[in-house]
């Protein structure tokens, strides 16, 4: 044991010399792999904070973690968005433990009409005694929250609709929008609090109390069209949901299965004469609006693998001439007692060695560039606007990944010094002495 | 033994189970004629729900034929009311033929200025089907709507993607909806709530208030202004649920075509936005049959390339 560490001890450190042997060499190669770490980390570190950025602006879109829809077929076999059941959210209850809120939901596409300008937008009802989620995440610009409480038919916008109307607090807008069974329906608002939308990916939906919209919808008061569960933990959503799947359908209740629309609606059309539920996740939705993400993620690891390959063919290229250079070195050492695999894992160390360090070193690098850039404001409207948080992109690489990166790292260089690593211990000592004599 | 079984045993006359398979059929038939006949739970009132297929209820087309209207304006009742709007739903479409026409619409809109659109429709309304193509603008030419069998789906070219839209959605964000290129129905989507005579323009006219007979018809009030010689609408105003005023259609021009009288050019003033109004005209009306697959996605698919 003791000899394998001594053994390991000298590899390392005959690696170390090697390494600072030819300076210029190294700072070129290790540059190579630096530059690959620092690349992916940015790239991770990025997805992973879109990612995030988009689970919780998908979360403020839904207005939960976890949404409940139910579907009541009308007497002409026609599906709404309607139910009435207080059962669920007893059920829901029992079935999940750490849910911080379970809230009705209302919604509508509906067009807001202010003078001769107009823009369609989603509606939601919030019963804002019960709301936690946008009290907390929505940065009133102005008014404030005690008036949309107690104020009745009182909105909540966002400041680029408000800025494009030329409202402030107190306009009174006329709202345009279709009932649960598809009537055309119009009512009166008037606006009473206006919320950073930069500070809500770009969120345009507007808030009204969730009695309000019920009426406007023409629901009883004791309907709704969703339930939305708001967990204490996020990354607990998909988990929670087919718990609750499995205690609804224990009791009777009918679930759609199946996460794509077509699907839903498919088994909806099936089960027609009864109330068809819906159960849809953050993880789920983020999915969707996230799969721009994929190609993202796509190019960057494609990106990697290119700066992989042509870091493998530098490394590989720089321990062959490597080779060339210490062949007669190599061969005192033979003479000396070292034998063929001191020599090869000499080599191989050296390579870990470089790659590790220009790894670490580009990990490192990667850090506070990545931090800079989250500092860059973008457009939270544009087409990435989603996947921001405040108008800026998030950095949140893991230490998962960051680990990834460089094992893989050293593994390519492993890979690249092998084919060197075992001509150097082939080296035979006498012939090399005479060659390089 | 088999004498005294047979002593036992006593049988059902023949004449007797023939007797009871009468009644029985005849229950069968009337709990059917019954099914069929009376309003589902929370539908439409006082009338059979619409039969399947057209969508017309049963009789629709044969009963206006013969019914007497009132000479006199002031003496007309809510069933004569509705048999004159039944009259202009029949003679403003094509039970009897297809139809094929260009449409041209002129589009106002406050922020969007003036633009124009062309369109190509196919409609059989017996079966309550039209295919529009759009031939202008040129951007957005190749684009398609569908409605058969109680479905529509709009088409895009450039996706090569059908997606679902419905009756009561605007067409391109104007004050058009998809239903102003469908056939009429509004006797059998409404009751008649109160009458009064008025005149419009030079025009006598006989003004109906109506309410929607189901929760499912796009506009739940509406107003209708009939000129009762011609029998033909002049002039709609669509409410909401709220009673306020969505949309205002008016019916400037008609022409006869074979029994249809063809509303040929439509404005619609938007009820919110005043300032939002569009014409409708109808050019190159025809009557001549289309063939069947006119009316299937394949069709729209192939034709919009």
């Amino acid at each position: 044991m003791n000899m394998h560490l001594s053994n390991l001890k000298l590899h390392l450190k005959l690696a170390a010399r090697n390494v600072r042997r030819q300076p210029n060499r190294t700072i070129a190669l290790g540059g190579a792999v630096a530059f690959s770490a620092l690349v992916m980390t940015l790239i991770s570190g990025f997805v992973s904070g879109m990612d995030m950025a988009i689970q919780d602006n998908v979360t403020l879109y839904s207005g939960g973690h976890i949404l409940i829809s139910g579907y009541t077929p009308s007497w002409s076999g026609r599906l709404q968005n309607r139910f009435i059941d207080d059962e669920i959210a007893k059920t829901v209850e029992s079935a999940v433990t750490d849910i911080r809120t379970i809230s009705p939901l209302a919604q509508a596409r509906a067009t807001i009409v202010f003078g001769t300008r107009e823009i369609q937008l989603t509606l939601r009802g919030i019963d804002w005694t019960k709301d936690e989620l946008y009290h907390d995440s929505l940065l009133l610009s102005s008014g404030d929250w005690k008036t949309l409480n107690e104020q009745d038919r009182s909105m909540l916008m966002s400041s680029q609709t408000a800025d494009r109307f030329g409202l402030s607090i107190g306009d009174q807008v006329v709202v345009r929008l279709t009932t649960a069974s598809g009537q055309q329906n119009v009512t009166d608002y008037a606006v009473s609090a206006i919320y950073d939308d930069a500070a809500s990916g770009g969120m345009t939906t507007a808030f009204v109390s969730f009695g309000n919209l019920i009426a406007d919808l023409n629901m009883k008061p004791n309907e709704q069209q969703q339930i939305a569960i708001f967990l204490k933990d996020s990354t607990n959503a998909e988990r929670a949901a087919k718990a609750i799947a499995e205690a609804l359908t224990e009791k009777g209740y009918s679930i759609a299965s199946g996460t794509s629309g077509s699907e839903q609606a498919t088994q909806r059309r099936m089960n027609s004469g009864k109330v068809v539920y819906s159960i849809s996740t953050v993880q789920e939705l983020a999915g969707e609006i996230g799969s721009a993400l994929g190609s993202i993620r796509w190019i960057g690891y494609a990106v990697f693998i290119l700066m992989l390959l042509v870091s493998a063919t530098g490394i590989a290229n720089s321990y062959q001439m490597v080779l060339l250079e210490r062949t007669k070195e190599i061969g005192m050492l033979r003479c000396i007692g070292f034998k063929k695999k001191d020599v090869f894992a000499s080599f191989i160390s050296e390579g870990i060695l470089l790659a590790g360090a220009a790894a670490i070193a580009g990990i490192l690098c990667a850090l506070p560039i990545g931090l800079g850039i989250s500092f860059i404001p973008f457009d939270p409207h544009g087409d990435f606007g989603a996947a921001l948080v405040k108008g800026h992109l998030r950095f949140v690489p893991t230490l998962g990944q960051l680990l990834i990166i460089l094992v893989f790292i050293m593994i390519v260089a492993v890979v690249a010094v092998f084919i060197p690593a075992r001509k150097a211990a082939e080296v035979v000592p006498v012939e090399a002495l005479r060659i390089t004599a | 033994m088999l004498r005294f079984y047979e002593k036992k045993t006593k049988y059902f006359p023949s004449k007797s189970i023939r007797d009871i398979s009468l009644v029985i059929l005849g229950l069968v038939l009337v709990l059917c004629a019954q099914a069929q006949g009376s309003p589902p739970p929370g539908g439409p009132k006082g009338g059979g729900g619409p039969m399947a297929g057209i969508g017309l209820p049963l009789g629709f087309l044969e009963e206006d034929k013969n019914y007497k209207f009132p000479d006199d304006i002031t003496k007309y009742t809510a069933k004569d009311f509705l048999m004159l709007v039944r009259r202009t739903d029949i003679r403003s479409s094509f039970y009897n033929s297809d139809m094929s026409a260009t449409i041209t619409t002129v589009n106002v809109s406050p922020t969007r200025g003036t633009f124009v659109t062309k369109e190509q429709i196919f409609r059989r309304d017996k079966d309550d089907a039209f295919l529009m193509l759009t031939l202008e603008p040129e951007s957005r030419k190749g684009q398609g709507m569908l409605r058969v069998d109680n479905n529509m789906w709009r088409y895009d070219p450039t996706s090569r993607r059908f997606t679902h839209t419905t009756l009561k959605d605007t067409y391109q964000d104007t004050t058009v909806t998809n239903n102003d290129f469908r056939r009429w129905q509004r006797s059998i989507d409404y009751s008649v709530e109160k009458l009064s005579t008025g005149t419009l323009g030079n025009y006598k006219v006989i003004i109906g208030e109506l309410k929607a007979s189901n929760d499912e018809v796009p506009f739940p009030y509406i107003k209708m202004y009939i000129e009762t010689d011609r029998k033909i609408v002049l002039k709609v105003e669509e409410y909401s649920l709220s009673m306020k005023l969505l949309r205002t259609a008016y019916y400037t021009q008609y022409v006869q075509i074979g029994d249809s009288f063809v509303p040929t050019v439509q404005i619609f003033q938007d009820g919110l936005v005043p300032e939002k109004r569009s014409q409708v005209t109808y050019t190159n009306i025809s009557t001549k049959p289309l063939p069947d697959y006119y009316f299937t996605k394949e069709y729209l698919e192939r034709v919009s390339q």
